[in-house]
Order: C-alpha cells, then structure tokens, then sequence
C-alpha cells in the first residue's frame, strides 16, 4: 500500500508551512497515509524543524516501469521516518520530490534541467534504466549535481565523470560469484544462459561466460530474448537440445517466473539459478510450483542475521504489510546512506560530491560495510548470500554435508 | 553447411507444438480483429487494451472473488463485450463521415485511456492469475501441454465457427454482412446498421476479454503492458489470413506462430519479432489480400480516394508568425533552464512532425514507422562520430543516411494505399529497431552506443542548454522556411495530386514514385538530422530510443496541427511535448489526458488546430 502521489508527503509533519504545500496535493490515499503514520509517530513529532533538506528523484511512477517506482518509493518512505525521527539532516527535516519520467530519456533530461535549476535539491537520485539515466548524466555532470544511480549497474554509467555515483553493484562483480555459486556450489558443468537481450542482461551474460568459463565450466547455449516476450517454448527447445546440466537466468524477476514455468513444462528437470533481480515474493506467486528449488544469490537476504537487516525486514514488514524487494531496499539503503553523506559532510552540491568519497565503512541492508572507491566511484568489495526457494519461500542455501 | 544441417537435424514436432500454442493464443486476438475489420473496415487498435482488460476482469473474478472459472468466463465475456459496445458507439459511429484515418487514430487513443485505467486502478505491477484447473499434463513429442493450451486451440476454433454460423445462418449474420459490403445500400433496405456495428464491436470485445483471461491463466501472469505486443501479433495474423476472413485469422495466428517458432528454432529468440514483421510486409506487398484469398475477389481498400480530412487551411498573419519567432528566440532569457530545455525537446519533435506531415499529409502516405528514420540519422552521426567524424558533419551524414536509406525501404511500400500503408510503414519501422538490435558488430547491439560526442558545429560548442536550445531553434525555422517553399512550387502541387488521386494523377503523366521518392528524401532528410541531433543531446542511444510509441505520438502531432500543414506540425509538437511536462503533479492522468484529447480532436475538429494543407 502507497499513496501514489508525485510531490512527497513528509511523514512527520515538521512545520505548519509543509503541512499547507502537502494539502495541496493531498490524495486520498496518501491522505490516510499521512494520517496513520503522524498518528503511529506521535511523540517522536517534530524533532526537526527548518527548510527540508531535498533529494530529487528522477524514475518511473507510470509506463511499462512503474511497477519499480512503486518500489523505490517505499523503500524511501520508510527510510525517510526513521531518518525524521532520528533528528533528520542536523536538525533540518529530509524530503524528496519525485518527478515521474516513465523511465523515458527525454523526460530524464528535462527532469534534469529541473532539479539542476532548482536551488533546494541537494543530490539527484535515479532514474532506473541506463539509457535514461546516461542520458541525463552529461547535463548533471557540466550541472555539477550528483547523479545517485542506484539502480545503474551498465558497466559505463559512472564514466561520464565524477558527479555519477553509484551503489548499485557492476555486473563485473556480481557475474563472477554467481559463476563460483554455479560451478563450485552446485558443481554444475554444462550451462545454458538465458538473457534479457538488454545493456543489463548481455553484460550480465557476456560477464558470466567469461567467470564460468575461467572456473572450468562449460557454457552450452546463450539465448537473448525480449522484455516483452512471454512465450518462451520455442527458445527453450533450443536450450534444451544443447543438454545443459543448470540454466542460469540473467532476468528480471517477471520474465524469470514465465521462463520458470515454461522450463518445466517443456519437462526440462535440471537446477536453475537466476541473478539476485529475482528475488521477489512475487516471483514465486507468478511461477508458482515451478519455483521450487530455484536458486539465486542476493547481496540482501532478510534472513541475513545483521542487525540492519533484520531491522529493515521488520519495520518495511510492519509499514506495508508485506516483504521487501530487492529494489525497495537499495532504495532505502540509498536514502540512509545520502542522509549519513549530508550530515557527516553538508547538504552542498559540492559536500555530497566529496562526502561520497570520504565515507568508510558504513553500514548498511545490502552490504555489510559501504565504502566507495573514488576512482570508479562504485562500492568497493561486496559479498553475496545463495538462496534457495523452499515450500513457496527464500530460504537461505546451506549445501548438504 | 551447418545450418544445413540444423534444419535437419532440428526437432521439428517440438518446435510446431511450441508454435501451434502460441499461435492459437494470436488466432484468438485475430478473429475479433478481423469481425471488426470485416465491418468497419477498421483496424481496431483498442483491441489489445480489451484484451487487457478482460485478464484484469477475469483476475477480479478468480482471485480476488473467489468466483469459479465458468462464471468468470461469462462475466468477463459480459464486461467486455459492454466494453467493445461502448467503443463503437462513443468513439466510431460519431465519426461515421470522416476520413478513414480516423477511426484507426480514435481507437489508438481509446487504447491508451483502456491501458492507463488499469494501470492506475491495479497498478503495473504483473499478477499472478490461476484457477482451479486439473493439473494433469499430455507429453507430446519432449514436452508437455496442458489444460488450458487445449482450452485456448478450442476456443479459437470453436468461436471462429460459431461466428461463421452466426454469418451465414442468421439474420442478423446477414445483416452484418450486408453492411460490410455497402453501408448506404444496407441502410436502404432497412438494416439498422448501428445495432448491427455495435454487435459487431461488442462480439469481438468479448471475445478479445476471454482471450485475455485465457492467456493470463496459460502463462499465471498478467500486466497491464501486454496490450500492445498482443495487438501486433493479432493484425500481423489478420494480414495472413486476409483482414475481414474471420476463419482465415485461426489460420493466419497458427501460421505465424509456426513462423516465429521455427524462426527462434533457427536463429534464436531476438529475431521472434523480425519473423513476424518481415511475413507482413511481404503479405503486404504480394499477398495483401491474405493467403487464403480467391482469385479476382475485390480488394479489401479502394485503390484511389482520399485518407486525409479536406479542409482550407487556417493563414497566420506574417506578422503574428514573426512576433512568435522573436519570442522563440527570446525564451532563453528567463532563465528558466528546465522550460528552455522542454522547448528544445518540442523543437527536436517539431522536426520529426515536420517530416512526417510532408509524407503524411501532402503526399498521402500515412505513417506509423515515422520513429525508424530518426533512429537511421542518430545512430549513422552517432557512430561516424565516435569513430572521428566531426560533429557538424555528423548531423550532415545522419540527414543523407537517414534520407537515402529510408526511401530505399519505404520504396516497395509506395505501392501500397490506405491502411496498408500504415501496417506496412509501421512493420518497417520495427524491422529498423529489431536490425539495430540484432546487428551488434555495427551498432553495438543492446549495448546502444555510448559516449556520443556532445553538440558541437566545427569547433563552436553547442551543448549548453541556451545553445542547443537556439541551435535547435535555428534548424527548425530552416527547415521550416525549405518545407513552406516546396509546397509552394510545382513540386507541393504535384504531391498534392498525387494525395488526391494517384489514378488519376499518373494519366496525367505523373510518375508517382519518382515524386513519392523525393518527398521521402527530403522527409528522411529532416527527420534523420532531428535524430541525430537528440543523439549528440543524450550521449547515450540505443534501439529503444526512437521506439513505436515515438512514432505514434509523432502522427498525432501532425494531426492534431493538421495533416500537411507546415505551421501545424510545429504547433501541434510544442502542444503536446510541452502540454504534459506542465501537468507534471497529475503525472499518472497524463496518457488519460492524451488520449481523451486524440478522441476528442478527431471528434470535433479531424482537420486538425489549423487546418490541412
């Protein structure tokens, strides 16, 4: 449950004059929101106080994308309370404006000018894809904002120069794991790979040939295939036919569950592995049965015993009523860490830019400890946890003996 | 030798019963298209948004209802059904008079309101859609099928008799078909051809409803973004099996699925689409009245006539034109860099739509493939240019390129009118993207092309906001000032000729294709610069970029200024890619606007803002 609104609504009401602006744009929804989380905040009420400190958020609220602001956007919000209630940026109260591009470059760059003009943002966060977010990148670079992209993971998105950031881990270092789980974990031999035939997937694959390959495995097939397709029979014909001991996945977690169901009931029986974008509770409600005993590896678990984990689970759990994506966490995760950068280093353009570099160390959902490399602008030396869906769940993979 | 060799050795009952699967889920899209089309004559694009909607009916039903799978059927036959009703009496019997554009646009325009509806009511996120059905599975060949693929071959089959029945053993079936054949001659004898339409609609709106339903139960999924591949795999079926042959389309969806399937059996699963468009387009060209065709039956589309609303086009005092460009050239200076850069975009559109009104409005051919020449003019700067080529001389290559290559593709479609020319145009436009896609030692395949040098005329920066805003500026005025010129020279009346009778212009001596040809290149031209230019802009394209729907809301400039109207165009791309960016807090109403307004316009005033030129 959102409130689908476009200007954010604070959950803590600082200030009388916030309150007015947020009336103003006020849903119905967001207006029950609003209601329920000033009424569950209650005493914690208006420990911050002064002009907000403000991230510009540029993604997708409608078009074929949508479905991942969504996302984001809880993971915001609920990073947002807590960061209030904790005093928010040194007293000054965080909020973010969220201006829906359909995740479309055109709209990318005219959302761009519009934060770069705009004095009150601090740091842009998004968009989703690498097209629209490198389309934008020149114009936040020569604007001297930082782009937070923590979605980005094409292996150029923090090229453009030294205003891209991001926490969203390359391909070069999630393939390569995901290669040592397939050869070492489950001791496969012959692999078929299936790709989103986008930047992400081919990178992804061509990254996982490479790492499969350099730990002694074969890889049997590579079949690309498109976002929008839903009937995959007759590609997995051809997978089938290259006799592949385990199929990894590089999709998102919608096209994984077709592929899923369609692996089965072509009556291929060998184990699947997919990248970490699949882990979502609604992956297994759209594969349903055929989702037993799919693996994957994810830098965030829930199950994951860290305290920030754990933490994040219960509260996101308690806030929505159901678990966390992949995607609300690293939204959340973001929001924590530009919160960490603004009150350790200033809120300045220039204070983000060089706090990013200084932070060390940092705690975090999806990585134990969030440092950056100032070179590549990227987080330095994640690690990663194999799951594995169990009785309709992700449960944590432990190999037998 | 060793694809010899894989065409023998490949399984080919695996691969047909993956194909015959798929392709009886597009049989049951295409006979409700081709009902309609046999009609109205009419390619109703709304039809992939009632397939939509019929799997969002069916999830209420089941899932959120808990009602059992045969109520949920009738229900959503109810619903949609209604919903196909409504169509046809709220956005095609008023146009009844119009040009035959029309009602295709109008229903393009009820799509985008179907689609954004559940998008907002059930969010875009895909669900899950499953019900209570025996989970026994048949083993055919290596792989399995089910319940539900039978269930959906039955339904294309049964329903495609039952409406055969319904045509040819009914009085209301007679009817039908009486007004297919002549409407005027129909109504004199007494038929109510409103009811009769309105049936029609409701009918196919049923039918698109359960396939809706069936297909989210065959693949447990549904999203509210399935509207339009479904809608493109339907006509490409109707095209097969010939546009208004309601048996044919069961065969036109069980052929194209074959296609496609021994295609990715062949190729793999990138090339799906390109199967499907490039069987299309040869339909088109030497089939078009479907494979299944006798010889010497009429032509489904009159060969000559107009497919452009008449009227006298609205004069703009230079004056007024003049005080407008002092303005434009002024905008910078209020120093509000977010509202100078959406008027770039606009300028960047208003080039697109100035291409497109001159091949769509003045010469006829109406376009839904307008997006693949900006994507020839950007990719062709973009990789001389990163290969070293200056800037200046980029957008000079991108316009040639564009303009000479795009004439050569479009050149077996002059031969095309009507309808077919938008199916056809539109086919092509996909194939650019889908070759962009697939041939990556050139074009860097789904990577895109990064990097690309910012703005740049031989040393002289461009790229700051002011800059390419004036830039921009400057390159749409030019071309604006060459269009107004053409048009006004023996070379504007000829295409005119031509748009309004091609039969008649060529008695006169005209060579139609050879004038066909140059308003392409000049229109290639215009559009491959304006391309090239947003490449330069974002630094980063990929095949994706110039897309279909780009390509759409292009022809909905154009109509909306008025179709071959120069002043038009421009007006009618500030309106609509600088309307929507000022109603940025209602964002998620913002397609229900568009498409409310692309209704209304056609509705009220087909001729466009300021008329046709």
């Amino acid at each position: 449950m959102t409130g689908r609104v476009f200007q954010n609504i604070p959950d803590q009401i600082p200030a009388g004059r916030t309150l007015v602006r947020s009336a103003a744009t006020l849903s119905r929804r967001a207006f029950g929101a609003l209601a329920l989380s000033a009424a569950l905040a209650g005493p914690t009420l208006a420990e911050t106080s002064g002009d907000p400190v403000y991230i510009g958020v540029s993604g997708p609220m409608t078009g074929p994308q949508g479905q991942y602001g969504e996302m984001w956007k809880m993971g915001f919000d609920l990073a947002l309370e807590e960061i209030n209630a904790d005093g928010g940026i040194n007293g000054r109260p965080l909020d973010y404006i969220f201006e829906d591009t359909q995740n479309d470059p055109r709209q990318t760059i005219a959302v761009a000018q519009k934060f770069i003009a705009d004095p009150k943002i601090s740091v842009e966060v998004g968009d989703f894809s690498s097209t629209s977010s490198m389309a934008a990148s020149p114009l936040y670079q020569r604007g001297k904002l930082v782009q937070f992209g923590f979605t980005n993971s094409h292996p150029d998105f923090t090229k453009t120069g030294d205003y891209m950031w991001s926490n969203s881990v390359p391909q070069s270092q999630e393939q390569p794991l995901l290669a040592k789980f397939a050869t070492e974990g489950l001791g496969l031999k012959k692999i078929a790979v299936m790709y989103l035939n986008t930047d992400w997937g081919k990178t992804s694959k061509d990254l996982f040939l490479k790492a499969a390959a350099d730990d002694g495995a074969e890889v049997v097939a590579a079949e690309g295939y498109l976002g929008d397709e839903k009937d995959f029979r007759a590609t997995l014909v051809r997978v089938r036919d290259a006799k592949p001991d385990g199929i990894m996945l590089e999709s998102y977690y919608s096209d994984a569950a077709l592929i899923v169901r369609q692996i089965r009931d072509l009556g291929i029986d060998v184990p699947i592995m997919a990248t970490g974008s699949i882990y979502s509770p609604d992956f297994i409600k759209l594969a349903g049965d055929a989702s037993e005993g799919v693996y994957t590896s994810v830098y965030y678990a829930p199950q994951s015993p860290r305290p920030e984990v754990q933490h994040f689970v219960k509260a996101f759990t308690e806030k929505y009523g159901s678990e966390p994506s992949h995607f609300s966490a690293l939204a959340y995760d973001t929001f924590n860490l530009l919160a960490t950068v603004m009150r350790d280093y200033g809120t300045s353009r220039e204070d983000v830019k060089e706090g990013l570099g200084k932070i060390h160390d940092l705690p975090s959902v999806m990585f134990p400890k969030v440092s950056f490399d100032p070179e590549t602008r990227r987080v330095a030396g994640p690690e990663v946890t194999p799951l594995v869906v169990k009785d309709g769940e992700f449960v944590v993979y432990r190999p037998q003996g | 030798m060793e694809f010899i060799s894989n065409l023998v050795s490949m399984p080919w009952l695996d691969y047909s019963i993956s194909g015959l699967v798929i392709g009886s889920i597009y049989a049951l899209m295409a006979i409700g298209l081709a009902l309609i089309f046999g009609v109205a004559n009419l390619i109703n694009f709304a039809h992939g948004a009632v397939f939509t909607v019929g799997s969002y009916i069916g999830w209420t039903c089941l899932v959120a209802l808990h009602l059992p799978l045969g109520v949920s059927i009738v229900l959503v036959a109810l619903g949609t059904g209604i919903v196909g009703a409504l169509i046809e009496w709220l956005a095609i019997r008023p146009l009844n008079r119009q040009s035959r554009i029309a009602p295709l646009l109008s229903t393009i325009g009820v799509g985008l309101i179907l689609d954004q509806v559940i998008h907002i009511v059930f969010s875009p996120t895909p669900r899950a859609l499953s019900a209570n059905i025996p989970n026994w599975r048949i083993q055919v060949g290596n792989g399995t099928i089910g319940p539900i693929d039978i269930t959906i071959a039955l339904t294309a089959i049964l329903s495609a008799g039952l409406l055969y029945l319904f045509l040819y053993k009914t009085k209301l079936g007679m009817a039908v078909r009486a007004t297919a054949q002549d409407d005027d001659a129909a109504k004199q004898m007494g038929v109510n051809i409103n009811r009769v339409n309105m049936t029609v609609f409701g009918i196919a709106g049923a039918l698109g409803g359960i396939a809706g339903l069936l297909v989210g139960l065959y693949f447990n999924s549904i999203d509210p973004n399935a509207s339009f591949q479904m809608m493109l795999k339907g006509m490409v079926a109707i095209v097969i099996g010939g546009m208004a042959n309601v048996p044919g389309a069961i065969g036109g969806g069980l052929i194209l699925g074959l296609i496609e399937s021994y295609g990715i059996g062949l190729f793999g699963a990138s090339y799906r689409n390109l199967f499907a468009f490039a069987v299309l387009l040869i339909m088109l060209l030497f089939r078009p009245n479907g494979l299944f065709a006798r010889k010497g039956e009429r032509h489904a589309e009159p060969m000559t006539g107009t497919f452009v609303s008449q009227s006298k086009p609205v004069r703009i005092p230079k004056q007024l034109i003049l005080a407008l460009v002092v303005v434009a050239l002024l905008l910078p200076m209020a120093n509000q860099p977010y509202i100078t850069q959406i008027m770039t975009n606009a300028y960047l559109y208003g080039l697109a739509a100035l291409a497109l009104t001159l091949v769509s409005g003045t010469v006829g051919l109406v376009s839904i493939g307008h997006a693949a020449l900006l994507a020839l003019g950007a990719y062709a700067s973009a990789l001389a240019t990163t290969k070293g080529l200056p800037v200046g001389l980029g957008l000079i290559f991108g316009g040639l390129f564009a303009g000479i290559v795009g004439t050569v593709l479009a050149y077996p479609a002059f031969r095309l009118r009507g309808h077919y020319v938008a199916i056809g145009t539109l086919a092509l436009g996909e194939i650019v993207a889908l070759v962009i896609l697939n041939w990556t030692p050139v074009t860097n395949g789904a990577l895109g092309v990064f990097a690309i040098p910012p703005l740049e005329l031989f040393g002289v920066p461009l790229y700051g906001t002011n800059q390419s805003y004036w830039f921009v500026l400057g390159l749409l005025l030019v071309f604006c000032g060459l269009q107004v010129r053409l048009l006004n020279s023996h070379l504007g009346r000829t295409w005119r000729a031509i748009r309004e009778d091609t039969v008649a212009a060529e008695t006169y001596g005209i060579s139609s294709n050879y004038y066909k040809g140059l308003a392409f290149g000049f229109a290639g031209f215009t559009a491959g610069i304006a391309g090239a230019v947003t490449a330069h802009q974002w630094s980063f394209i990929n095949y994706d970029s110039f897309n279909l729907q780009f390509s759409v809301l292009i022809l909905t400039m154009v109509l909306l200024g008025g179709m071959g109207n120069v002043s038009g165009a421009v007006l009618g791309a500030i309106v609509i890619a600088a309307l929507p960016e000022f109603f940025r807090a209602v964002a998620e109403y913002r397609m229900l606007f568009y498409g409310a307004a692309l209704i209304i316009l056609i509705r009220f005033r087909p001729q466009g803002l300021l008329g046709s030129g």
